[in-house]
């Protein structure tokens, strides 16, 4: 009785799953230094992506502003401590928490990081990095299947920027990723930062990994800005998309087609209107790369 | 090159082992990990594994920032920085929200050796606490006087009142609460002083914003036997007991009516079964109504 239920919600997963969440356009982090302006000027922004942890509070002011926005923009949920991959048991009152901020906002999809935030009862609030085995895809795989069928609704899975690599990984980080979306039915959130910032560091072709992905699992794109100490790169997101950044979107944007976008900003927040110029860059890029591809195609 | 720290070869370590041994790293400073590990493309293990140890620490500070800024303008950086260290090693974070990783903050700063001398900076976290308590605490219905209204007047003898979950009380023996609110107004902070007699601040929220105000002992204890669930006519005995018995009733009034309309109760319900006592000896007992 329990297995068949089990199927019927893995079915219905999988029929959510086919069906692609809608390309939302150009959106931004959202950040509570500019619940005020966007409340009042009503910014052109098509979307905001709001971190899942700073609404699953009791209550008081973060909810009440989530929902006014929610109530003027598509809203997604984008989590930091999912903590997909760790081998320590889910939290349950977490999963909880989320599935009822999901109930309250109806994102248009809630995302999470490929990647483990701690073990053993303790929380180190980092994305912290895998071995690409197998052993590692398999855990992973039941992990997002369990979320999934736990939310009723399929996850969004992001890369994220790493600065070691297990001298043990049996695969490539977009081979994991692939399988992974092929195995759960997951989307993906492809960040275009962190892909340059892990290719940098590990020494592989940040195209190869573009190559590498699906071009049907990517729902939206991610930008920000790095810190680049010479001999690494740290993921920072305090400061304008650089222009290495730009070039790997271009290339995206080419695989992928029209992919909602957002530019998150955690450090050194500037005021929206700086943001929402930056978003310009973007779209306009965006725009070049798509009509290019319709050239080439036609 | 890293030397190999470890006999076990990497490749026979599970998830598991991996994700312990890395946390190790970062939270104890263990190398083991670094077996398990490759170079980077122009930079050694160890120095890429140094990134997550440094932002683990500086990524927690930088939390205790945020939610203690006065504390850290009262104490400054360098012994901020060395009491947040020591809090992150006696109380790695438990929750995944890191909203809650500071919360036994001003309760460490209490037993503290470097603050124990300075009881106003624990009395300090403690106010920057329930501010932060009082904005994100669960929602909850707002008691009205039109919902006090419905209530007989024979009646109010039995009500108990549910205060906001929003609401703290805090008894302070510092002037902690003249520095917050000087560090609050962008002024200078006086010199901490004992006070004469202890200070009783309540910290809640009215609409979504958190209120700070300084009770009176005789209004501080009503709130607090209020909190306790003990009945109206109860709280007026006691109102009586602590001064003028002829104008109790009106001065337990008078608190009640500055308590709805700052939005401090949420609900009111009659308890006609029986009030408890705290005996001297510590043992609770009830009495019929």
């Amino acid at each position: 009785m329990a297995r068949a239920k089990t199927v019927a919600v893995t079915r219905s997963i999988r029929e959510t799953a086919s069906q692609r969440p809608p390309f939302l356009g150009f959106g931004l982090g959202l950040r509570p230094q500019h619940y005020s302006d966007i409340l009042e000027a009503s910014p052109k922004v098509d979307w905001f992506e709001a971190i899942s942890e700073n609404y699953m509070v009791p209550g008081g002011q973060p909810l009440r502003m989530l929902d006014k926005i929610r109530a003027r923009y598509p809203i997604v949920l984008h989590g930091v401590s999912l903590s997909i991959a760790s081998t320590a048991p889910f939290n349950e009152n977490y999963l909880k928490d989320l599935k009822t901020l999901a109930a309250r906002v109806e994102p248009q999809f809630v995302s999470d990081h490929l990647c483990w935030t701690g073990v053993h009862g303790v929380n180190l609030h980092d994305l912290l990095p895998i071995p690409y085995t197998r052993e590692a895809l398999d855990h992973v795989v039941a992990r997002v299947h369990y979320v999934q069928e736990y939310l009723g609704r399929p996850l969004a899975i992001e890369n994220v920027s790493t600065y070691v690599q297990f001298a043990h990984s049996e695969m490539p980080e977009w081979e994991f990723i692939t399988e992974l979306t092929k195995r759960t039915g997951c989307w993906l959130v492809f960040d275009v930062n962190n892909v340059f910032v892990s290719a940098f560091n590990h020494g592989w072709d940040a195209h190869a990994f573009i190559d590498g992905i699906p071009i049907d699992r990517v729902v939206q794109f991610h930008l920000a800005g790095h810190e680049h100490n010479v001999s690494h790169i740290i993921d920072t997101h305090d400061a304008l998309v650089p222009e290495e950044v730009w070039e790997l979107f271009r290339a995206a944007v080419k695989r992928f087609g029209p992919v909602s976008t957002i530019i998150e900003r955690d450090d050194n927040i500037p005021p929206l209107a700086d943001l929402v110029a930056e978003l310009g860059t973007a779209r306009t890029i965006a725009e070049e790369m798509l009509a290019e591809l319709k050239q080439e195609r036609t | 090159m890293t030397d190999n720290p470890s006999p076990m070869p990497a490749s026979s370590l599970t998830l598991a082992e991996i994700q312990s041994r890395l946390q190790a790293a970062i939270v104890s400073g263990d190398d083991a990990i670094l077996s398990s590990l490759a170079d980077g493309s122009r930079e050694s293990r160890d120095v890429l594994l140094g990134v997550y140890r440094h932002a683990y620490t500086a990524r927690l500070i930088e939390v205790l920032s945020s939610d203690y800024p006065f504390l850290r303008a009262c104490v400054g950086d360098d012994l901020f920085r060395d009491l947040a260290k020591s809090y992150i090693v006696a109380h790695p974070s438990k929750s995944q929200n890191v909203r809650w990783f500071g919360t036994a903050f001003p309760r460490f700063l209490e037993g503290h050796e470097s603050t124990a001398q300075h009881p106003e900076h624990a009395e300090l976290a403690a106010i920057e606490k329930a501010v932060a308590d009082a904005f994100d605490s669960a929602d909850a219905p707002v008691l009205g006087f039109t919902d006090l209204s419905a209530y007989p007047p024979d009646e109010w003898v039995n009500l108990t009142f549910a205060l906001h979950p929003s609401v703290t009380l805090l008894q302070l023996r510092m002037n902690a609460f003249e520095i917050w609110r000087s560090l609050k107004e962008g002024e200078p902070p006086p010199p901490a002083v004992p006070l004469a007699c202890n200070q009783h601040l309540a910290v809640w929220r009215q609409g979504t914003s958190p209120k700070v105000r300084v009770m009176a002992d005789e209004e501080a204890m009503m709130c607090g036997a209020a909190w306790r669930g003990t009945p109206f006519g109860m709280l007026c005995v006691m109102v009586a007991t602590f001064d003028d018995p002829e104008t109790a009733p009106m001065r337990a009034a008078s608190y009640l009516q500055s308590w709805l309309a700052s939005e401090m109760l949420t609900s009111a319900n009659p308890q006609p079964l029986a009030v408890r006592f705290k005996m001297n000896n510590g043992l609770e007992c009830e009495q019929l109504q």
